[in-house]
């Protein structure tokens, strides 16, 4: 039991990335990777959500009727970024109205109804909960690592800070536009499959 | 127990219902005067931007009391203007009252289809005078605030807010200070066409011999950001002209 | 057998695999076949011989590049003296200024975009292509003339990697490589790609009040304003430049290096077309397409300017002559070339029209319609698959 919790937790983080390897989320990441700090709230709300949606829907699986099984799905994770959506109005407002569009989008992000349906339903309370976490990890991750390149080579800066820009770069204004997005994100899938060859399609 | 009944299955969607209902119900209660506040210290604090009191990023490391206690020592008059100029409301100072950016948006609407308008004026006890813009940008809302001097003709200083403008190319209207500090010393000309009142435009002003600038009312757009730069422009147009009646022309 | 060859043969043992220096063969083999016909042969399947090889083709379209580049010198040169009142400049002058500024961006998009194709030829064993010789011949002639060079470079190495290589290299590629660079300084450094002083040599330096190279005082001509026609974009504007239709045509004017002339370009076209190795139906429908909108956009008030001045503007001809014509990314079925060709300089003259921020529509409508040649192909092949099997109905 304790190296299958272990794989729930470690594969999402790389081996079966949602991102990079299940490709789902693929619009929110393209969006709110402009700044490191906008990504961050942005994987740590979806951290939480998928989490607490999974634990909900693990908890409720026995009594869920399987006719309107999505149906509830949704009405938890709808319910969970709504949550995120208030707290961060009251108690982050200036990162709220950064993300706000991108936050509400979070109920379409595959990701979680993904994973509540491939596993919360079928699995108990804490690997669901784990599940959820890691997935919200795995894609806050790579939220990450595209925001570092785009803020820094589009903006100069990390956080706000100046870090190339005070070294007199030169802002590069296609890494700000969501088309670079893609292709950093390629680049990153290209880096994985090289690493892990069994990813490769023949 | 048979999950899949009908029976099951609408009592158990209801129940579901009422209680996420009932807890978004109760979170969103709990924390709406948190969210105000923080909606209009943000505002407040744009506005004292715009009037050239300190700097936006000074405000927010302030917190939303200091924001609030500042704008009730310093604010003279704050009230509601229609379309003729008239004073058609007042907003109480000590309560801080003002307009938020949802109550601009019913303006927009409201200058846009002549019905009428109660558009917010404020004057501050240094002369100052800061009216709102409202507009549609790129991929959303444009806003901001214009102060004037005390001739409420020249232009004091300016500050724009946006809700998704492009970071580093649309985003410029508010993160770039350059671009807010060219409107300093302008000020709008209601001569020509509603279009003609101020101009973002490439290049801004046509300049003269020795290199100074020949119109007032022309600023230089946002290299990159056309549209962004051509909606804050219409804003500003549309706003102006209708609160032409209580400025100096 | 010449002494060239001579020397060849004798050193190939050693870049043959298993030779001492092996790993280098992709390498040495590019040079060889770069002046010999290489002596492979087909092995499988029908086939036409030909002595045209993808080397032929290559060399002539740079032949056909040629002229363009020839009045670019001059004109480079030409703008200079204009934009400083340099009244006394010579014709040698004018070449050799000229001259000065356009080496320097051949040898960047050269040194580096040749580095990254042998880099990559090696790394993957493969032969080096030769598709870099007109990318790199190119390029130069459609950025501004004062863009910074380390900003070619970059972007070069971008068009190279992720235009090219990824794809598998010479003919997998999707995009126009040298379109794609400048798409991508366009995009990356608006400020430096666009406005009234990049386009002509010094311009940019002296309004920032530095002294230009060779223009003396670096003082700029009063009222001198270095837009392109393409930005002024009305015939109001035109006229109070002094452009007309035979300064558009003859190219004596403000624009990207090599793009201005269309006398120039047409000389090149002829060249291809004759020789076959560019698609007279893709020009011919793209000029058709431009032609069209221009006259629509025109009769229906988007812009005062005749459809006939929408060609000869900006970077028409050269991207309808040059480069929506690629064999690699345009459509390959002669249907679809039709298809393909109209649509691009429709949507050229489109983007013209109706998007001021964005005032060259040929490189996004080239590269717009890259993207979807192989879905142009693809219909046009599955109509002819259903007209064949109709046939057959028909005589069964």
């Amino acid at each position: 039991m304790d190296a299958k919790l272990k794989e729930t937790i470690l594969n999402p983080i790389f081996k079966g990335n949602p991102i990079t390897v299940l490709v789902l989320g693929i619009c929110s990441s393209l969006a709110v990777t402009v700044e490191m700090k906008g990504a961050c709230v942005m994987a740590l709300s979806v951290i939480l959500v998928t989490g607490l949606s999974s634990l909900v829907c693990s908890l409720l699986r026995k009594t869920i009727p399987n006719r309107v099984r999505i149906i509830i799905q949704l009405v938890v994770v709808a319910l969970m970024v709504i949550l995120v959506d208030q707290f961060l109005k009251a108690y982050a407002y200036g990162i709220d109205k950064q993300l706000s569009v991108y936050i509400g989008l979070i109920i379409t992000n595959c990701i979680v109804m993904g994973r509540i349906e491939a596993f919360a339903l079928s699995n108990k309370p804490l690997p669901s909960l784990l599940d959820g976490l890691a997935n919200g990890a795995g894609y806050g991750l790579i939220l990450i690592v595209v925001a570092f390149f785009r803020e820094l080579l589009g903006s100069g800066t990390l956080f706000g800070l100046p870090v190339l820009s005070a070294l007199g770069y030169t802002n590069n204004g296609l890494v700000i536009l969501p088309p670079m997005a893609l292709i950093i994100l390629g680049c990153i899938v290209w880096i994985q499959r090289a690493i892990q060859k069994d990813l490769q399609e023949k | 127990m048979n999950t899949n009944s009908n029976l099951y299955t609408v009592i158990y969607t209801s129940v579901v219902c009422v209680l996420v209902a009932a807890i978004l119900a109760f979170v969103s209660q709990a924390l709406a005067p948190h969210q105000e506040a923080n909606e209009k210290a943000e505002t407040i604090s744009q506005i004292l931007t715009a009037a050239r009191f300190a700097d936006k990023s000074e405000w927010d490391s302030k917190g939303n009391d200091a924001i609030l206690s500042f704008y009730k020592e310093n604010v003279e008059k704050a009230w509601l203007v229609n379309a003729r100029g008239e004073e058609s409301g007042t907003l109480d100072i000590s309560k801080a009252e003002i307009v938020t950016v949802s109550g601009l948006k019913k303006q927009n609407y409201a200058i846009k289809d002549g019905s009428e308008l109660s558009l917010p004026v404020y004057r501050f006890k240094n002369g100052i005078t800061v009216v709102p813009i409202y507009g549609a940008g790129l991929w959303g809302p444009v806003w901001g605030y214009i102060a004037f001097q005390s001739d409420l003709k020249t232009i004091a200083g300016a500050y724009f807010d946006h809700e998704s403008e492009t970071p580093g190319l649309g985003g410029k209207i508010k993160d770039d200070p350059a671009f807010r500090a060219q409107f300093d010393g302008n000020y709008p000309d209601f001569k020509g066409t509603k279009d003609e009142v101020f101009e973002i435009v490439k290049g801004g002003s046509p300049k003269d011999k020795e290199g100074k600038d020949v119109a007032d009312n022309k600023i230089d757009a946002i290299t990159g950001a056309t549209m962004t730069s051509k909606g804050l422009d219409e804003a500003i147009d549309t706003w102006l002209e209708a609160y032409k009646p209580i400025l100096n022309r | 057998m010449n002494p060239l060859r001579k020397l060849v043969d004798q050193i190939k043992p050693t870049f043959e695999k298993g030779g001492k220096l092996g790993f280098l063969h992709s390498t040495f083999d590019a040079f060889e076949t770069f002046m010999f016909v290489p002596n492979t042969v087909t092995r499988k399947g029908s086939h036409i011989r030909d002595c045209v090889d993808i080397k032929r083709v290559m060399i002539i379209m740079v032949l056909a590049l040629v002229p363009a580049f020839f009045f670019s010198i001059w004109n480079i040169g030409y703008q200079h003296t204009l934009a400083f009142g340099l009244k006394d400049w010579g014709f040698w002058n004018i070449v050799g200024y000229g001259l000065m500024k356009i080496i320097p961006l051949y040898l960047v998009t050269y040194i580096v975009g040749l580095a990254i194709e042998f880099a990559s030829a090696q790394i993957k064993g493969h032969e080096v292509n030769e598709g870099y010789l007109v990318t790199g011949f190119i390029l130069p002639l459609i950025v501004p003339v004062d863009v910074p060079l380390w900003m070619l470079a970059v972007a070069t190495a971008f068009a190279v990697i992720i235009g090219k290589e990824v794809f598998g290299g010479t003919g997998m590629n999707i995009w126009n490589p040298a379109l794609l660079a400048r798409a991508f300084l366009f995009f990356s450094y608006p400020s430096s790609m666009s406005g009234d002083y990049a386009w002509i040599g010094g311009l940019q330096k002296a309004s920032e009040g530095g002294i230009p190279w060779a223009s003396g005082s670096g003082v700029i001509v009063d009222g001198f304003s270095g837009a392109t026609p393409l930005a002024n974009a009305s015939m109001q504007g035109l006229a109070d430049h002094g452009y007309n239709f035979w300064n558009l045509f003859v190219g004596n004017i403000p624009g990207a290096v090599g793009e201005t002339s269309a006398i120039a370009i047409l000389l090149g076209a002829i060249l291809i077309v004759w020789t076959g190795v560019a698609s007279w139906k893709i020009m011919v429908s793209g000029i058709a397409g431009g032609l069209l909108v221009g006259w629509v956009g025109f009769i229906g008030g988007a812009t005062d300017i005749p459809c006939w001045y929408q060609l000869v503007m900006g970077g028409f001809l050269f991207g309808i002559v040059f480069m929506a014509t690629d064999p690699v990314t345009s459509a390959q079925t002669e249907c679809g070339k039709w298809v393909y060709g109209f649509l691009v300089g429709a949507i050229c003259v489109l983007v013209r029209l109706f998007n001021p921020g964005y005032a060259e529509g040929m490189m996004l409508a080239i590269l717009l319609m890259n993207t979807f040649a192989p879905l142009i192909d693809h219909y046009v092949i599955e109509a002819s698959i259903k007209r064949q099997a109709r046939k057959k109905v028909k005589i069964a």
